[in-house]
């Protein structure tokens, strides 16, 4: 395939001139450009890109021939026709300028290093010189419309409806022939009696015409817009022996080109769009293959403006065509209709600034040599006339400018020409001058994925610690990374081959992805990832005296190349060992009858397909030679396609395959699975099968294993596919993925992809007598597909995508500002799920959970079945709105998914299954189904039931993706609801009203699937209906009691930690539950086990007994001394414990700052809480002491010496009210003061904030017994203090006080018999 | 030993001991590299000769050696640090045997101690170590070498110590900024629970950190134009969008030779590389660079108006550094084939009564002169330099 890359280059005509050139017609070898402008023609080389010579018409020879208009070489390059405007033609000798006579040549300065002395270094760098002489012209005497080469002749539409045969060589008209049109007969097909001629085509004339080989025949469009094909009946073109066929119901045609390999006809038409025609072979009438139009959905403000069609080029290997219309622009179109590219839209359309361009209008154009470059001649018209309108005075009215060629530089997939198997498997393109790869192999990443019992190591001590691995998500991370980044691994050819065998026609790269070759004119090269390095002949002779011609394979470390050899005039099979030196030494070679077209290698075969339509199948087998290794090669078998092949040139592809019509059950043993069973042949686009013939009864007994057993014959081709561009097949097996492996992938066009799928009988059925082994299954995909990774079900890609450089100021039209810098990215699509549909859409529900299992495993599975539940919701939902009748396909759908269960087993239980076995991803999955099959209630149950689990297991996402479920699914419909299907019989009627009264809105889902890039991101689309608002709010209200039920179950199991994040998480509202809880369970029973379970959740140490603290050291000493030794005690305490504390910068910026700060907020803050304490709770005071917390939070994080200063300053001041208020509580001075100390011994910082966070969250309702806790287990003599501050309040019931009495009094029976830390308090 | 080998039935005592970098064998300095080592019994516990294994221990460590062209870098006389400890078998010289000589090592890190496989147990260990940040990059140039590995080392009890080597490849992005950690918590939100999983991710920041640094100085784009002109006159005009590059990335660049008075004929950008001795240890005052290419475009370019180049920087080589030995820089180095007597186009005229054939010259007296341009080679995502390295991160030995 084919893509745009960089910008295009700028050539510039070394000749002033008035003239514009409005042609370019490439020499046979698109080795030469001919361009024409009004009285001139010139001559350009391709590469270099120079100007050779240029004919300047005199002014008596101009008038009487009237303006060149076009032009048309010689196959052999040695002449040119030049058609006239006032009906001449002019035919000009192309000289040579003799032998080895060149333009350009540098000479460098006596002694520069850069005199080069190698041999061909003028032909690489020079271009040759010619000259052009006009021979006597050839007066028509009408206006010329339209010029074919043919081999000897030359064929000349004129405006009065002839058509003139002219000899190349034949001296003025001694061999001219003339047809008039007229006396053709036409009709729709060639069956259908043979009308004399057809009476409508008086007056009509060919205005465009071009030869088809293969089809030995002539498209036509006519001056009425019709368009034909014309037949020779015999080999010349003799008046009644022409025959024409029309195409239906067209008559605004405009320009037509014809594509050889493919034997297409694509006609341009007014409208805009290509219409694509091939001739029937039964009945030679034209039918339409396929329309190339722009969509109105991606070009939705230039698809029906574009004009008429001007320009249609096909490449030179037929595999795309380049459209341009009247308005300007290119698009790029495969062979059979995918569209690639378009200048009309997007970044080429407008400026970065958002301001629309000017199209480039083209006035014709040329494909270079192997399609690498597009030479477009620009026609200026449109800026030449917006100049005169605006700014006449200033330009000459004819200003002398140099004219301008754009050469648009392409690259393409190694498939259009080279179309191995290997090049199937990995996506590689090849540029003029480089090779594009895809780096990195996802099988590699599979096959590291078997991951064990994993030990850990502590990253400090490095102990083992046991942790569960997680293999599935560093998988499909390792491949979301390896499908997510775009990047190409680029390989420069290397410069010595290139320069002199460019251009480069066949690359090759081998199945490990490691090894590519590529040839061009002469010899070939390859090269290793692993070195790095290119292996060219090392004898130059031996490059030069070979070319290749039917392309190159690996087969192991061997290049095997169908390759023509000079010196001995044949066409030989040669093999080249990598790891030796490229020498024909090292060759195996191996003499062929014939010109050599295709090459694939399967398994230890190769495979040919020869000029004379006959296969050949080789064994290669490998033998060790002393020190080296070769390859022998062997003549298995020879079949003739002749019969079935009109021309060889039509043959695209060949490959041998194991694939075959009967599977499973004549497979009789397994290891036959992977001998090659068939040949497929792409003949122009159809799929051709030809089957090993096991019919004869011989064969049968032969199939005990002899070694040289003789292989069966072929049966008659059969026809698998129409419009194909490329086939997959894979020579591995792999018994688990044998859908995957054993099925044949296509690609077509415009028509997406195909998979041509093995169906297997399940193990303890009888196969169903009704089904066919196989199932042809079309699926659309978004990227145009070049390599199908089989285990992995996936397809890769590529796409153009553009990128501004225009914001530049700088010379007056830089390329830069009008055109975007186009790069190839690689894509990849995941196809599973179009595939299971289909399967469902064919009752096949057991094969495609046949196929599902076998790529369960596949990190994206679960991907797969939410994009195949989106896709059925998607179609439902959009096809009831245009169709009158839709419950049909709807009614379809439905009953596939009950027939799919019926299978598999009722939804529910696997839903059940799902929530049992914690796949809490795939129930969701599941849940959809349930959601589309149930009522209401049930999958409201079912949602429910995977709510509280998705609640449970801490799966946030999934639970504020229930929440909204449920909000939707509230949006009450209480129709009957068909009954969840419990038999096999896929009837409920229920289902119409089912889904015609429920709204599905899939925008997101929709979004995420048109997009079709492999997405890993959960999209989870939620029916939301437009529901009344008394439902909605049930349906919250529902909602709110599960939080609640959530929120007190936690709570009463004591997961302070769960519940911070749960609320954190789903944005539930502590405070205000809590004040509702306040006196129920927001309570606690048992203080001890309370303390004990925050301890374990927040990984908070049990307080141990500083050595100082039994000797009190505080009890009667001064503050600030201690003070600063404690300070470095706590902070090597805290080294200790946290390492996170480590990162931290140094302590003593920070703490000179918060210092006075937090002091000053410190006695703010006994502020507000003593006047908390005098009146109510009111939020403001509260909010106040949020922001210290915070503040404290900081504190903390800094380092703890702060908060152990301040709180011991306080301590007194405080102290008073506490003793004054609580008589019950008596704690010692000694004793708060230890407890100071002991704040050294906190948990980590995080935990520290959350039960800060936490603390604030119960204080504001009030929970006291709560804040005691967490106070204790914190050490925070505030905290105590200040809720037994609030103790006094009447508001407090009596029963809390009681309570957090009985608490402490339990802690301190427990801290002084078992945890002797918290003995001090 | 011998005793063992000389019982009746040999049996053959073997432990396979597998490392395996699961990330992929390049990391950026500063990042937590981590290896599975898989130690195994291959023996089945079917077979009747299997026994349990025993390992005394085993430990790993990351070091990088460093070797240096005898011919360009004269170093000083090294010091005998490890011949010290060389006396003693039980302890782990990770370079030993090693040429060179190492310039930076992590602490080693016990994997076990007395580890007992059963015939066909297999244990995996995990080792992670941060790669340290002041070292320099794997580099391999022409004077100088900076290897990294990853070395395992294991003993029997009464046997010579083995070493299990796993090369890795380091990028060093020089010249990150540490962020002040107190920023780091002011974008932490206000609810201490959402952090959650912020901090489970915490591993990956300085990766994260890095990289985001990288793709903001590598994908600001600062055009740069340039006026081509030699002594005859003006040649082209020569944009270039950025000046530095992650390996991988295009380096992209326009030529407009439409204005020039000088017709070019050819003109080539390789894409070199720059080793140079830092001037202390050179072997020779005045010692020549050693430049290596990584890359050329070559092109003609008589009747070109306008074209562009685009050269890929190769993912595996080195971005740019600087250590007290050597200095590796990069930069375009471009070369003008030009015409020596400036062209001025020849106008055409219409309507002469002769016709004209205009005719390209046959020979051009040219010279050729040529410009560098220093750029900048930043590293790029280790996980996308894995999927090209000449290593495979894995290595195995049996013991």
């Amino acid at each position: 395939m084919y893509f745009l890359t960089g910008w295009p280059r700028r050539l510039l005509c070394p000749l002033k001139s008035e003239e514009e050139p409005f042609h370019i017609q490439p020499s046979s070898q698109r080795f030469y450009f001919a361009l024409v402008s009004e009285t001139q023609i010139s001559i350009w080389f391709s590469r270099p890109s120079v100007l050779i010579v240029s004919y300047i018409e005199s002014v008596k020879a101009a008038a009487q021939f009237g303006f060149y208009q076009k032009a048309e070489w010689k196959p052999d390059d040695s002449m040119i026709a030049v058609a006239t405007a006032k009906g001449y033609i002019l035919l000009f000798d192309v000289l040579g300028g003799g032998d080895d006579k060149y333009l350009y040549e540098p000479v460098y300065p006596k002694g520069s290093p850069r005199v080069k002395v190698t041999p061909g270094y003028k032909e690489e760098q020079c271009a040759p010189a010619l000259s052009l002489e006009m021979k006597k012209p050839v007066d028509l005497e009408a206006p010329i419309t339209s010029l074919q080469s043919l081999q000897e002749n030359l064929l000349v539409c004129t405006a009065d409806g002839y058509l003139h045969v002219l000899h190349w060589d034949g001296q003025g008209s001694n061999g001219r022939k003339a047809v008039c049109l007229t006396t053709i007969p036409f009709s729709l097909d060639l069956q259908s009696a043979r009308a004399g001629p057809a009476l409508d085509l008086e007056g009509a004339y060919i205005c465009c015409m071009e030869y088809c080989v293969t089809l030995d025949g002539f498209a036509v469009v006519l001056s009425d817009g019709r368009l034909g094909f014309i037949t020779p009946l015999s080999n010349t073109i003799i008046a009644d022996q022409l025959q024409g066929v029309w195409a239906a119901d067209v008559s605004d045609g405009t320009c037509v080109a014809v594509n050889n390999k493919y034997r297409l006809m694509a006609f341009g038409c007014a409208s805009g769009s290509v219409l694509v025609y091939m001739i029937d072979t039964t009945t030679g009438s034209m039918q339409l293959s396929h329309k190339l139009e722009l969509t109105p959905k991606h070009y939705p403000d230039i698809y029906n403006k574009t004009g008429a069609v001007k320009v249609i080029c096909w490449s030179p290997d037929c595999s795309v065509a380049m459209v341009t219309w009247e308005c300007g622009g290119l698009s790029l179109w495969s062979v059979f209709g995918a569209h690639l590219i378009c200048t009309l839209g997007e970044d080429f359309a407008h400026r970065s600034d958002g301001t629309k361009k000017e199209p480039l209008r083209i006035s014709s154009m040329s494909w270079g040599a192997e399609g690498y470059h597009l030479w477009v001649l620009p026609s200026n018209q449109g800026r030449r006339r917006k100049e005169e309108h605006s700014m006449e005075e200033d330009s000459p009215p004819h200003p002398f400018l140099r004219a301008g060629i754009l050469q648009f530089h392409f690259i393409k997939s190694a498939l259009t020409v080279n179309p191995c198997t290997s090049n199937q498997e990995h996506v590689l393109l090849h540029g003029e001058d480089r090779l594009y790869l895809t780096c990195g192999d996802p099988t590699q990443i599979h096959s590291t994925s078997d991951a064990h019992p994993r030990t850990h190591l502590h990253p400090h001590d490095g102990s083992p610690l046991h942790q569960p691995a997680h293999p599935d998500s560093s998988l499909s991370q390792g491949l979301s990374t390896l499908l997510g980044h775009k990047h190409w691994h680029v390989v420069q050819i290397h410069s010595t081959y290139l320069e002199s065998n460019w251009p480069i026609r066949f690359a090759a790269i081998d199945t490990a992805g490691q090894c590519m070759a590529v040839a061009g004119r002469r010899g070939f090269a390859h090269y290793s990832l692993f070195t790095r390095k290119w292996k060219l002949f090392g004898n130059i002779t031996q490059e030069q005296n070979m070319t290749v011609t039917g392309g190159l394979a690996w087969w192991n470390d061997f290049v095997v190349v169908a390759c023509y050899n000079f010196t001995d005039q044949q066409e030989q099979l040669r093999l080249y060992q990598r790891s030796s030196n490229l020498d024909n030494a090292f060759a195996s070679v191996t003499k062929l009858h014939a010109d050599t077209l295709l090459l694939n290698v399967f398994r230890d075969m190769i495979i040919l397909f020869r000029a004379d339509c006959s296969i050949c199948l080789y064994s290669i087998e490998k033998r060790n030679e002393g020190l080296g290794q070769s390859a022998s090669v062997e003549l298995l078998q020879e079949v003739s396609m002749s019969r079935y092949i009109p021309h060889p040139a039509l043959v695209v592809s060949v490959t041998l395959t194991s694939v075959r019509t009967e599977t499973g059950i004549t497979l009789k043993a397994p290891q036959q699975a992977c001998t090659a069973e068939s040949i497929m042949l792409n003949l122009a686009g159809q799929l051709i099968m030809l089957q090993r013939d096991r019919s004869g009864p011989q064969v049968r007994e032969k199939e005990t294993p002899v070694i040289n057993k003789k292989l069966l014959p072929f049966s008659p081709p059969v026809v698998l596919a129409q419009c194909v561009e490329n086939v997959w097949t894979t020579c591995r097996s792999n018994k688990k993925k044998r859908h995957l492996l054993e099925a044949l992938w296509l690609s077509c066009g415009e028509a997406g992809m195909k998979v041509w799928l093995p169906l297997f009988p399940r193990d303890h059925r009888k196969p169903h007598s009704f089904l066919s082994r196989r199932i042809m299954l079309p699926f659309h995909i978004n990227i145009y597909p070049l390599a199908v990774l089989f285990e992995d079900a996936l397809v890769l890609g590529a796409t153009n995508e553009t990128v501004l450089y225009d914001g530049l100021q700088g010379s007056s039209e830089p390329l830069e500002a009008l055109f975007p810098y186009c790069t190839v990215e690689r894509t990849s699509q995941i196809y599973l799920h179009h595939i299971l549909r289909q399967l469902l859409v064919r009752n096949l529900g057991e094969q495609a959970l046949m196929l599902a299992q076998s790529c369960a495993s596949l990190p994206y599975f679960p991907h797969v079945m939410e994009l195949m539940v989106h896709v059925v919701l998607e179609e439902e939902a959009t096809s009831r709105e245009p169709i009158p009748d839709p419950l049909l396909p709807t009614k379809t759908e439905y009953a596939l998914w009950n027939y799919l269960f019926a299978a598999v087993g009722n939804p529910k239980d696997l839903f059940e299954e799902c929530l049992m076995a914690q796949d809490l991803d795939t129930a969701a999955s599941y849940l959809i189904i349930l959601q589309n099959m149930e009522v209401p209630a049930v999958s409201r149950q079912h949602a429910t039931l995977l709510f509280n689990t998705a609640l449970e297991k801490g799966k946030w996402d999934l639970c504020r993706h229930m929440i909204r479920f449920l909000k939707a699914i509230g949006s009450g419909e209480m129709d009957t609801p068909p009954p969840t299907p419990s038999t096999q019989e896929p009837s409920s009627t229920g289902a119409f009203e089912f889904f015609r009264n429920r709204s599905i809105s899939l925008s997101q889902s929709a979004d995420s699937i048109s997009m079709g890039k492999f997405n890993l991101q959960k999209t989870f689309s939620m029916p939301t209906g437009s529901s009344p608002k008394g439902a909605e709010c049930a349906e919250n209200m529902y909602i709110d009691m599960m939080l609640w039920r959530h929120a007190r179950h936690l709570l009463e199991q004591v997961r302070l930690r769960d519940l911070g994040c749960f609320s954190a998480q789903l944005g539930f509202e502590l405070i205000g539950w809590l004040c509702r809880e306040r006196n129920r369970v927001a309570r606690v029973d048992d203080f001890v086990s309370a303390l004990k379970k925050l301890h374990e959740d927040f990984l908070w140490p049990f307080p141990v007994i500083p050595v100082g603290s039994l000797s009190s050291p505080l009890k009667n000493g001064r503050c600030r001394p201690v003070l600063s030794t404690q300070l470095l005690e706590s902070q090597s305490a805290d080294s200790l414990l946290n390492s996170d504390m480590d990162t931290a910068p140094p302590l003593a910026v920070p703490i000179n700052h918060t210092w006075t700060d937090s002091l000053g907020q410190r006695s703010k803050d006994t502020d507000t809480a003593s006047s908390a304490h005098s009146n109510q709770n009111s939020p403001q005071t509260y909010d106040a002491f949020l922001s210290l917390v915070t503040n404290k939070v900081e504190e903390y994080s800094i380092g703890s010496a702060t908060d152990l200063t301040e709180t011991s300053s306080m301590v007194d001041g405080d102290w008073m009210m506490v003793d004054e208020n609580s008589s019950t509580l008596s704690l010692s001075q000694a004793e708060l003061e230890h407890i100071s100390m002991e704040l050294a011994n906190k948990g980590p910082h995080k935990s520290q904030v959350q039960l800060r966070y936490l603390l604030h969250v119960f204080m504001e309702p009030g929970c006291l017994e709560w804040c005691v806790v967490i106070g204790l287990i914190l050490r925070d003599t505030n905290v105590i203090k200040q809720v037994i501050s609030f103790l006094d309040n009447p508001e407090v019931p009596a029963e809390t006080v009681q309570s957090i009495r009985k608490g402490l009094l339990a802690v301190d029976t427990w801290a002084s018999s078992d945890s002797l830390g918290y003995n001090p308090f | 030993m011998q005793n063992w080998a000389g019982l009746t039935t040999l049996r053959f005592r073997m432990i396979e001991v597998v490392a395996s970098m699961a990330r992929g064998p390049v990391f950026l300095a500063g990042e937590l590299m981590e290896c599975l080592i898989t130690f195994t019994n291959p023996m089945s516990h079917l077979s009747t000769s299997a026994s349990s294994e025993m390992l005394a221990w085993a430990s790993a460590q990351i070091h990088c050696q460093f070797h240096a062209s005898e011919n360009r870098v004269a170093l000083p006389t090294r010091g005998n640090k490890q011949d010290v400890q060389a006396e003693s078998d039980t302890v782990l010289i990770p370079s030993r045997g090693e040429r060179g000589q190492c310039v930076l090592d992590t602490p080693p890190k016990i994997l076990f101690c007395d580890l007992r496989l059963d015939p066909g147990e297999r244990k995996t260990y995990s080792y992670s170590e941060v790669v340290p940040v002041d070292g320099p990059p794997s580099f391999r140039g022409q004077a100088v070498k900076y290897v990294y590995k990853l070395t395992i080392g294991c003993q029997r009890v009464n046997s010579p110590i083995k070493l299990l080597r796993v090369p890795f490849r380091v990028l060093v992005l020089q010249g990150m900024p540490e962020p002040p950690f107190p920023q780091d918590e002011e974008v932490s939100p206000s609810n201490p629970f959402l952090e959650e999983e912020e901090v489970s991710r915490r591993d990956a920041r300085p990766l994260e950190r890095a990289l985001d640094m990288l793709m903001v100085t590598t994908s600001r784009r600062s055009p740069h134009m340039f006026n081509i002109t030699n002594t005859r006159g003006k040649v082209a005009k020569f944009c270039i969008f950025k000046t530095v590059y992650r390996l991988g990335e295009e380096i992209i660049g326009t030529f407009n030779f439409s204005e020039g008075d000088i017709p070019c004929l050819q003109y080539s950008v390789s894409l070199q590389s720059e080793e140079e001795i830092q001037e202390q240890y050179q072997r020779r005052p005045g010692q020549a660079v050693s430049v290596t290419g990584h890359g050329r475009h070559l092109e003609s370019c008589l009747h070109t108006a306008s074209s562009h180049f685009s050269l890929p920087i190769p993912l595996n080589v080195t971005p740019g550094f600087s250590t007290d030995v050597v200095a590796l820089r990069w930069r375009l180095h471009f070369e003008f084939v030009t015409a020596r007597e400036p062209m001025e186009p020849p106008t055409v005229l219409q309507n002469q009564a002769e016709v004209t054939v205009w005719a390209g010259a046959e020979h051009v007296d040219v010279d050729t002169f040529s410009w560098n341009l220093p750029i900048k080679v930043l590293p790029t995502n280790p996980a996308l330099a894995s999927y090209v390295s000449q290593f495979t991160g894995t290595n195995s030995i049996h013991i």
